[in-house]
């Protein structure tokens, strides 16, 4: 078996070592080759961003995930359940305990309606409650996946399945397998960048964006709304950008001499990247400056430059999408609504997190549409999964508070632009809203879906990695499906 | 239609009669067409070609796919040539036909009696010689076998490098530093005809040995400085660091290095320290996230182990196999269930305090009397529970106890006894929660409690934990008044997990059962300090607290099934109360006392549980936990040649077997390992699969001959393996390469030329940090922290922040960085330093802008470029002298007049540029001579020749 490290070494590199930068992968594209059913493909390592070929014409160019960290109540803000009003505050039964793990709940909790009113919105009448009305504005465009489901209760490990196909730590994820395969539009940026907000990391830190045992260069590159928005962006201290010119100048010159005198192509390789660096320092710096934006702007996503917010990540997401980047990944921390305290509670703290993203996601859709990118932009929000119908009652006690423990069994996911049929609910839970019963969609769904509309079929886009193909969708599961419904 | 078959009527194979080779020639046919349904995964037809007796046997439809010396009767043929559509293989919808040339190729292999030849890497490695034409060339044997395959493809070796090329690339090959000024004159001034041989004698001989190679193995051993997922709490591990640094610079041999890893803890008369090498096994990640299941996760990390144990030591892929037969090779799916039961018996169950733990001292004299406190004491502990069993055994009047009432104290749950004495618990019985139970009394003088599995089938064992804890007993006399019988010993079935038995009758304290799992019934007799003597019409009430919560202290761990029952037989009491017994008490007491008065760091380890608290490994159907098939044994696949003995397998036994001298792998992986280390490429590329889906050696022959030279030879030393390595013609050579080498050596995987290596994540920081004088050469102790941007550390629930270190552990060596799995240190990840939440065979080696990034701009590096400039003033009074000795100390060659021409001339742009911008001079420097040569040295740092080796 030939290894794909080789065929890197021996084809393209060779090609593209003749060859200007940038040309390569273009000139493969203008040809309109597929790769065939075999997968196998050739990368060139030292342009390993650029554009690369799809196995099909992509309905969507990039990505952006917005993920709120912790999962926020599916029951709370789109999962309509008239049936849950009648049981609120009796007695869970023993049928939906019997044979169940939860995290915190102990004992026979109560069950507990959603805290807030629900109405049909828009033309497509999808149900929604009256905690998002900046997002209601867009219900026409979104399509709300009321079936979603996972296997994985914990946070860290759900997180890490649904962003990588796998509950455990190093596997590729989502983004590095999009621009393992897509590559960048923008080679001055990173092609998959991370941004997070509400003070802490995911979960499972930074393996929810890890690159597993594809290179690392596609690896999700953390950035920041908040100080440097690339680590060692900028120059020095004391260092000026013509010095920084003159610096890569003389190294420019002594590296070629080097090149010359030892004849190794890692070193012209070296060369090109440290241009490349210089070029995302101007691109990366000019990207994150939010400050370049209209007041009109700022009020419509209620951003502070200079602050870390989800806000302000949203608007730079807008920004990232303009420019090209392939995969732009938000999490948002505080949405575990467990009901130990103000923060947690879904009558305050959970409140005030959808205010804080309310207004900064619609005007995120809003701005995309208008600059005519929603079309070729895939939006996605989500949790990691769901909430319980019963009210969290930690150690057997009911606390003072109102939560929600973690229901692997069904939350709401919903996306928009980017080839899905806006206006659209998809699937359904039970009467509780506790299982996801009709058209249910696993993670690895979700990720052939994904794949589908950036032009892949996930099962023929694969890495060799300890003695099998691997894909994004987890090759020891079988029945993945392509959600065909939510396809426009 | 008619011209295809012509064809292949008339396609002949061109090889010659004889010359086939099933493993060069039809083995990739077979693995490229073919076992994707007749493998392990899949043995369609009752067909398998990977297996030998499957492809030569009869298939489902009874005819035989391959008959040897008959094609025309094969099967196999057949099919392979069939026009009908439902008949050829592949199936169309599965893959196009064979080429005629494959179907010849096999044609002419079944003619010539189908001889089938296990892979390469399972036959043991043999010594073959080889003649060359340039025989003036190889200064080894290892030599020999590289010029044999150049002379083969017409090329000839590169020169010998210059002195100063060889001598950096050996430097920081063996000890990841560049040659120190000093270093270099001895070697530059020795005109001796050993001065090689001394130089690399010094490398080896340098303590910084250990350290560089000790990073090779840290990947392996996914060394880290947390227990990963969400909070990934810090674990104090540092001493396995130290240990194997250690190890590497003593040379032990590589027998004893494994043995010590994978048993440690089971070897008869072991090293103090020897208990520290089975970290190894415990740098596994630890789930401690609220609610998780700590079954699930000590599942987790007993199967980590076995994939490390096969990827480290066996280049073989064998997570494959947790799921199904492997799909290329010949390992069956119930071996890995054999293999990982000598992983599955140890005492380690995902608890968060990463129990059980070992102590090592902080003064090294006081290793050796603590670790045989550890020892004995655990042995005293058994002794006294044995000895307590003997006795239990003598009574045989145990009588069942029913109950009068039972209550339990949560509202939401209940217990009841059914009428065969069996007490079950029903709701919701949450932690804190107790069972009042009441009986008619009857005199007695022990109770017997059992702790039952809710299923009475086995394969259906491994739910939530059930620990009896608080067990109070009171006697209520006819007139009402209630009197607490004092409780004195619990005697356990078995010692086994975090608790001691006793701890159910002393309060607040854990309790007796299985925690944090409930492996199967469990039972223990509880004495009292007295016999009871109960007069008529009195009752007896026992209380059952659960103090206790297990996954992640979330959830309770309540007894769900249980009986109780009385003995009125005083034995036990009496063996109890005897003075001998106290005696013991009171060693056990003094030896804990002597433990814990010595000062020391408590450290995870592998600990077995004793054969009495085996726990049962069943075969998980599909490799899902949940779903537990039959009972095995520990067992070696076949293939790998297993150790004669075959009942009682321990981890000291695999171990053994692993450095045995019938395991045809472990020195060819390791052998593959340290040339890749050295080279650049493995002559197996993938060092980690050396299985039909890995990369073939290269050089199968070299190969052989450097693991027969390390195994037998060197007896499993590294040093002086390494040694003939770096003083080869093969290594000596220099590393230009010409347009034709590149074209015909594009990778150097023949070594047409010497390697030339990016250095790794540690040595670029290493390397800088010693160039401009900063570095600290401290080894050893708790991890350090150099600086690091503020804000990377933003971990779910750990308030741990990043203290940058002071004095001198700022500049300490990489290797001692500390390592956070869910975070590791930036500029090292960006230069390929994986994070180690599992077992990494290979860094693969990137060149991108962020690389760039970070050598130019990271605040640690420009405060290296401020020492480097320092140093490089106070070299000389001129400044192309000082940049001249600057670039020497960085690469050990002589810049070229252009290189210090453009470096002057960058210095005076500088120097101009911060003359006419004071401002941006104060952040650097005092002077603008002395700014501009800061920027020169950052320059300087990366400089493509610096980066490399």
């Amino acid at each position: 078996m030939i290894h794909l490290t080789q065929l890197e070494h021996l084809t393209r590199r060779h090609f593209l070592s003749k060859c200007s930068v940038g040309l390569g992968g273009l000139w493969l594209a203008s040809q309109g080759q597929s790769w065939g059913a075999s997968g196998a493909r050739k990368k060139d390592p030292t342009q390993p961003l650029l554009p690369d070929l799809t196995h099909f014409a992509p309905k969507a160019k990039r990505v952006i995930y917005l993920h709120m960290a912790g999962s926020p109540s599916q029951l709370e803000l789109f999962d309509h359940k008239p049936e849950l009003i009648k049981l609120d505050g009796k007695e869970c039964p023993q049928e939906f305990l019997a044979g169940k793990q939860f995290a915190f709940i102990q004992g026979v909790p109560k069950m507990m309606s959603s805290r807030f009113p629900f109405h049909q919105a828009g033309q497509s009448g999808q149900w929604i409650s009256d905690r998002m009305p900046h997002l209601e504005k867009h219900i026409d465009d979104i399509c709300v996946i009321k079936s979603m489901y996972t296997d994985q209760f914990n946070h860290a490990p759900a997180q890490l399945l649904l962003h990588t196909g796998f509950p455990q730590l190093g596997w590729p994820s989502t983004g590095s397998w999009a621009t393992y395969g897509l590559g960048s539009e923008n080679q001055n940026l990173p092609g998959f960048i991370v941004l997070t907000s509400g003070g802490v990391n995911p979960d499972a830190g930074k393996s929810v964006w890890g690159s597993g045992f594809l290179p690392s260069v596609y690896q999700g590159v953390q950035c920041r709304s908040q100080g440097e928005p690339v680590l060692f962006l900028q120059n020095p201290e004391g260092v000026s950008q013509s010095l920084r010119r003159r610096t890569l100048d003389a190294l420019s010159d002594i590296n070629q001499r080097i090149a010359t005198e030892v004849g190794d192509p890692e070193t012209v390789t070296r060369i090109a990247q440290y241009e490349m660096a210089y070029r995302m320092q101007i691109h990366a710096s000019d990207a994150f400056d939010i400050k370049q934006e209209p007041e009109a702007v700022h009020q419509a996503y209620n951003t502070q430059p200079g602050q870390e917010s989800f806000a302000n990540n949203c608007l730079l997401a807008r920004r990232l999408a303009e420019r090209g980047v392939r995969f732009i990944q938000l999490f948002d921390w505080g949405w575990d609504s467990h009901g130990t305290g103000p923060d947690t509670d879904l009558t305050k703290g959970f409140v005030d997190k959808c205010n804080q993203v309310d207004k900064p996601i619609s005007a995120l859709l809003q701005d995309l549409k208008q600059r005519g990118l929603l079309d070729e932009t895939l939006v996605i929000w989500s949790g990691e999964f769901g909430r319980t119908p019963m009210r969290e009652n930690r150690g057997g006690v009911e606390m003072a508070a109102q939560g929600r423990d973690h229901n692997p069994g069904a939350y709401c996911l919903w996306m928009a632009g980017g080839g899905v049929k806006g206006g659209y609910s998809h699937g359904e839970t039970d009467p509780i809203g506790y299982e996801a019963m009709v058209d249910k969609v696993s993670a690895h769904d979700l990720h052939a879906t994904m794949l589908h509309l950036l032009g892949y079929d996930h099962e023929k886009f694969t890495y060799p990695h300890q003695g099998a193909m691997h894909r994004l969708t987890n090759i020891t599961k079988t029945g993945t499906k392509v959600v065909k419904k939510v396809i426009a | 239609m008619l011209r295809h078959s012509l064809l292949v009527t008339f396609f002949v194979s061109t090889l010659q009669a004889g010359e086939l080779s099933f493993n060069r020639d039809i083995r990739p046919i077979f693995t490229k067409h073919c076992t994707a349904c007749h493998g392990g995964v899949k043995e369609a037809g009752e067909i398998s070609l990977i297996l030998r007796d499957k492809a030569l046997g009869e298939g489902e439809s009874g005819n035989r796919a391959i008959v040897p010396g008959d094609p025309v009767q094969s099967e196999l043929m057949r099919r392979i040539t069939s026009k009908d559509p439902d008949e050829i293989m592949p199936k169309p919808k599965h893959g196009p036909p064979l080429a005629d040339e494959e179907i010849a190729t096999i044609r002419q292999w079944i003619q010539e009696g189908a001889e089938w030849e296990e892979l390469w890497s399972f036959t043991q490695p043999k010594e073959v010689a080889v003649t060359v034409k340039k025989a003036d060339w190889p200064k080894q044997v290892l030599d020999l076998h590289v010029l044999a395959k150049l002379e083969q493809a017409g090329l000839s070796p590169s020169p010998e490098s210059g002195k100063a090329e060889w001598f950096r690339r050996v430097s920081l090959d063996l000890t990841g530093l560049p040659p120190s000024p000093e270093d270099w004159a001895l070697f530059r001034d020795d005109a001796a005809a050993d001065a090689y041989e001394k130089a690399v004698d010094r490398l080896l001989a340098s303590p910084h040995f250990g350290e560089r190679w000790a990073v090779m193995w840290m990947d392996l051993a996914r060394y880290s400085d947390t227990k990963g997922f969400e909070k990934d709490p810090g674990r104090t591990v540092w001493p396995f660091r130290d240990w194997v640094v250690r190890a590497f610079n003593a040379d032990m041999p590589f027998d004893q290095f494994t043995i010590k890893q994978l048993a440690g803890d089971l070897i008869e008369n072991p090293e103090p320290t020897d208990l520290v090498a089975t970290v190894f096994h415990r740098n596994t990640m630890n789930n401690t996230e609220g609610g998780t299941d700590d079954e699930e996760y000590r599942l987790a990390a007993v199967m980590d182990r076995v994939s490390t144990t096969w990827t480290a030591w066996q280049a073989t892929t064998f997570a494959c196999v947790q799921c199904h037969s492997h799909p290329y090779d010949p390992y069956p799916h119930e071996d890995y269930y054999r293999f990982m039961a000598f992983f599955d018996n140890t005492e380690d169950a995902d608890l968060n305090d990463d129990f059980p733990s070992t102590r090592t001292a902080n003064d090294p004299a006081q290793q050796a009397q603590a670790t045989k406190l550890e020892k004995d004491i655990r042995a005293v502990r058994e002794a006294i529970n044995d000895q307590a069993l003997a006795v239990t055994a003598q009574i045989n009047d145990f009588k069942m106890l029913k109950a009068a009432a039972t209550k339990a104290s949560a509202a939401t749950g209940g217990i009841a006894q059914n009428a065969d004495g069996v007490f079950v618990a029903s709701g919701t019985n949450p932690t804190s929660s107790s069972y009042t139970l009441t009986f008619p009394a009857e005199s007695f003088a022990a109770i017997r409690l059992k702790i039952l599995p809710e299923s009475d089938d086995p394969k259906k064992w491994g739910g939530l934990a059930a620990v009896c804890g608080d067990f109070h007993l009171w006697i209520i006399k006819p007139d009402g008044t209630r009197q607490q019988i004092k409780l004195r010993e619990v005697i356990a079935d078995s010692l086994s997990g975090p608790f001691d038995p006793n701890e159910a009758i002393r309060g607040g304290a854990p309790g007796f059962g299985d925690y944090p799992a409930q492996r199967g019934p469990r039972w223990c007799v509880i004495v009292p300090e007295q016999a009871v003597v109960v007069e008529p019409g009195a009752q007896m009430e026992i209380s059952i607290f659960h103090a206790l919560s297990c996954n992640a202290d979330n959830q309770p761990s309540i007894l769900k099934k249980f009986t109780l029952e009385a003995s009125n037989n005083p034995a036990l009491v009496q063996f109890i109360a005897s003075p001998e017994h106290g005696a013991r008490w009171q060693q056990h007491g003094a030896m804990n006392g002597q433990l814990n008065a010595i000062p020391g760091t408590m450290v995870p380890v592998m600990t077995e549980r004793s054969p009495k608290a085996r726990r049962d490994t069943r075969v998980f159907i599909r490799g899902n936990r949940m779903t537990r098939d039959e009972s095995v044994t520990a067992g070696i696949p076949e293939i790998v040649q297993p150790p004669q003995k075959t009942e009682g397998l321990t981890r000291l036994d695999m171990a053994q077997w692993l450095v045995g001298d019938s395991n045809p792998l472990t020195a060819r992986v390791l052998a593959n390992r340290l040339w890749a280390e050295l080279f650049g490429i493995g002559i197996v590329e993938t060092i980690e699969d050396f299985g039909t889906s890995g990369t073939p050696p290269t050089n199968l022959e070299l190969l052989d001959h450097l693991s027969l030279r390390l195994q037998k030879h060197h007896a499993w030393r590294i040093k002086p393996f390494l040694r003939e390595l770096v003083l080869s013609a093969t290594y000596r050579q220099q590393s230009k390469a010409s347009p034709e080498l590149l074209e015909k050596d594009p990778r150097n995987q023949l070594i047409t030329r010497g390697p030339r290596q990016r250095l790794s994540a540690e040595m670029v920081r290493d390397q800088s940090l010693l160039v401009s004088g900063l570095l600290s050469r401290k080894q050893f102790g708790p991890p350090v922290f150099p600086p690091q941007p503020e804000g990377i550390w933003k971990s779910a629930y750990n308030g741990a922040r990043w203290e940058t270190s002071q004095g001198e552990d700022r500049y300490r060596r990489g290797l001692y960085t500390y390592s956070k799995r869910t975070s590791g240190y930036p500029s090292f990840l960006t230069f390929d330093a994986p994070s180690r939440d599992v077992c990494t065979p290979r860094r693969i080696n990137s060149n991108t802008p962020l690389q760039a990034l970070v050598t130019l701009n990271d605040p640690a590096y420009m405060e290296m470029a401020q020492a480097f400039a320092k140093r490089m003033t106070t070299a000389s009074p001129e400044l192309p002298a000082q940049l001249q000795q600057g670039y020497q100390w960085l690469t050990l060659q002589e810049a070229t007049p252009e290189v210090i021409t453009a470096l002057v001339a960058l210095h005076a742009d500088a120097f101009a540029e911060y003359n006419k911008n004071p401002a941006d001079l104060q952040k650097i420097a005092p002077s603008a001579a002395e700014a501009a040569m800061v920027l020169v040295a950052n320059t300087m740092l990366n400089l493509d020749s610096a980066l490399t080796r």
